[in-house]
């Protein structure tokens, strides 16, 4: 447990200096965000001469899909891109080469990314909140399990694109494009079969949540339970295929290859 | 652990890259060799001939085809945690490093990797800075460092870790002479100081000769010489001569002679020609200077020559030893 501690520390400081280093990055990155989403509600304002109804989407479901979308973007990036950027600079292969093994190492980075991926989500929704007049509930108890359930369907996408990027390497357009798939993920209307696409039904509950003042076990338990099963699987399926792309690489001598 | 366990031992090694449109590329080809504990052994190789390929392999870093690995006595296929947490390696030279990252911070997080915590792993970080010399550049990005000053982060952030095998894959790549022999006379020293197993893959000649104890050359993904280096020296000291000819060139000769003898290297001054050959077989030298005389030119002097590994390593591979 001891050892465990001192790898999430050693990654966690690792991202932070990174993070620091690349600080006109991550900043551009922010406002980017920032900047879509104004840039949305504006025209969407415009088109609707003020009236926020676009079918059943108010301006606070919209501001609650958005930030799902971007709280699942950034952890599917740097899950996907992450892999690719550590066989871009050689130092893949030596985070393979840690005893306690390269999925701690990659989970601890993934932990440490949602740590911060939360405080810039959290800035963003404040700006969001201060320049748009949207008034959301942010109660902690509720909304942080269900966006990381809701999430997780996100993380396991970025595991299978991190284990593809493994053999094929150049698949960066393909990346982009999941991150617009996303979108889609999130806006598709609502049915039975929709339930089950990532992010779909928990950004709807965490809607309810936010929006609507819902608490976390007032939700009917059958979504709840849909929501969590369906991150849980998409979670799982991404972690079998990089898996398997990872045995690829070994058989093939491509861990190391860029 | 017990002091009399190899530190590496490698049996029938072999790694088969499968490919449905080409045909099966054979890297490594049951190779088998044991490494002491304190023991510096250099793998030496043409290009292609399969030794990343093995260090890759008992790294686990590949899946080896067939064959057995076991480091500190710890087997590659049952025991990989605790096979990698005795081993380290600098693979790919400087890329293994961050280069966003200050030497310092390179050092805390590989040490960090392997669960030591700071307050343990510092005081020897510190000396690595130091024995590398990189004390007044600790807080400087590696970026902004020079090839060999990154050379060496990446050096000591494979050694910081304390792991009693150590594989350094090309370390000198990329060098200038200069930073080429500072950094081999450091290796050299820690070598020396900590007793740990070295296993130093290089094309650099010079590395292998300074640094190692032993010889391991592969060719085609086999070994063909795995020897002490002293005895391979020995086996081409008394067998390389300079011959000095006077009275011109003789352009003639100085094919028939490398034809004869692979390796041979001529240069020219002024009405002399020098001759650097070796001369494997007792009848070589009488078959030369045969040669010689058809010509029409007269040997002025004979040195015998002291024989560096290239010259080892070249006519070993040519003749394929």
């Amino acid at each position: 447990m001891r050892e465990k501690i001192t790898v999430f520390r050693a990654v966690f400081v690792r991202n932070l200096i990174m993070m620091r280093r690349y600080m006109a990055n991550t900043l551009s990155g922010i406002i980017t965000i920032y900047i879509v989403f104004m840039l949305l509600f504006l025209g969407v304002q415009a088109m609707t001469g003020g009236a926020f109804a676009i079918g059943a989407t108010t301006l606070e479901g919209l501001v609650v899909g958005y930030l799902v979308w971007t709280f699942a973007m950034v952890g599917y990036q740097d899950l996907a891109w992450g892999i690719t950027n550590e066989a871009q600079m050689g130092t893949l292969e030596k985070l393979y080469l840690t005893p306690i093994g390269f999925r701690w190492v990659n989970g601890f980075s993934q932990i440490s990314g949602l740590l911060v991926n939360f405080a810039i989500v959290g800035v963003l929704l404040a700006l969001i909140m201060l320049t748009t007049g949207v008034s959301l509930r942010v109660d902690i108890v509720s909304v942080v399990p269900l966006l990381l359930v809701t999430v997780s369907a996100a993380y396991g996408l970025g595991f299978a694109m991190g284990g593809l990027a493994l053999i094929h390497k150049r698949i960066q357009s393909a990346f982009q494009i999941v991150q617009f798939v996303l979108v889609a993920f999130i806006a598709a209307p609502a049915s039975p079969w929709s339930r089950l696409l990532p992010l779909n039904l928990g950004s709807r509950l965490l809607t309810s949540v936010m929006v609507h003042g819902v608490r976390l076990w007032e939700l009917p338990p059958w979504d709840v339970m849909i929501s969590l099963v369906v991150g849980v699987a998409y979670l799982w399926l991404g972690l079998v295929i990089m898996a398997y792309h990872e045995r690829k690489a070994r058989d093939r001598g491509l861990l190391g290859h860029y | 652990m017990d002091s009399n366990v190899p530190a590496l031992e490698v049996a029938g090694l072999e790694k088969t890259f499968f490919s449905r449109k080409k045909a099966p590329v054979h890297a490594v080809r049951g190779i088998s060799f044991t490494v002491s504990q304190r023991e510096v052994v250099g793998l030496l190789g043409p290009n292609g001939a399969g030794k990343t390929t093995t260090i890759k392999c008992i790294l686990g870093l590949m899946n080896p085809t067939a064959g057995e690995v076991r480091v500190m006595g710890y087997d590659l296929k049952t025991e990989y945690r605790k096979l990698v947490r005795s081993t380290c390696a600098v693979l790919e030279g400087s890329r293994n490093i961050y280069w966003r990252m200050t030497p310092r911070e390179n050092l805390d997080f590989f040490t960090g990797l392997y669960g030591i915590p700071l307050e343990k792993s510092r005081p020897y970080s510190e000396h690595l800075l130091r024995v590398f010399r990189l004390e007044e550049k600790r807080h400087a990005l590696v970026q902004e460092l020079s090839s060999g000053m990154k050379q060496k982060v990446a050096v000591a952030c494979a050694l910081a870790s304390r792991s009693p095998l150590v594989f350094l894959d090309e370390p000198t790549l990329g060098l200038d002479v200069e930073t080429s022999y500072e950094l081999r006379e450091t290796l050299k020293q820690l070598a020396k100081d900590e007793g740990r197993a070295i296993v130093v893959s290089s094309h650099d000649m010079d590395v292998i000769q300074d640094v190692c104890s032993r010889v391991i050359i592969i060719k085609q993904g086999s070994i063909i010489v795995d020897d002490q280096l002293e005895n391979l020296l020995q086996l081409f000291r008394t067998r390389a001569y300079r011959f000095t000819l006077s009275n011109g060139h003789a352009v003639d000769l100085e094919q028939a002679v490398v034809a004869h003898f692979p390796g041979t290297t001529v240069s020219r001054a002024a009405d002399r020609t020098v001759l650097e050959v070796i001369l494997p077989r007792a009848g070589d030298l009488y078959r030369f200077v045969d040669l010689v005389r058809e010509s029409g030119l007269f040997i002025a002097g004979i040195n015998q020559k002291e024989p560096d590994l290239e010259e080892a390593f070249l006519q070993l591979v040519r003749k394929g030893a």
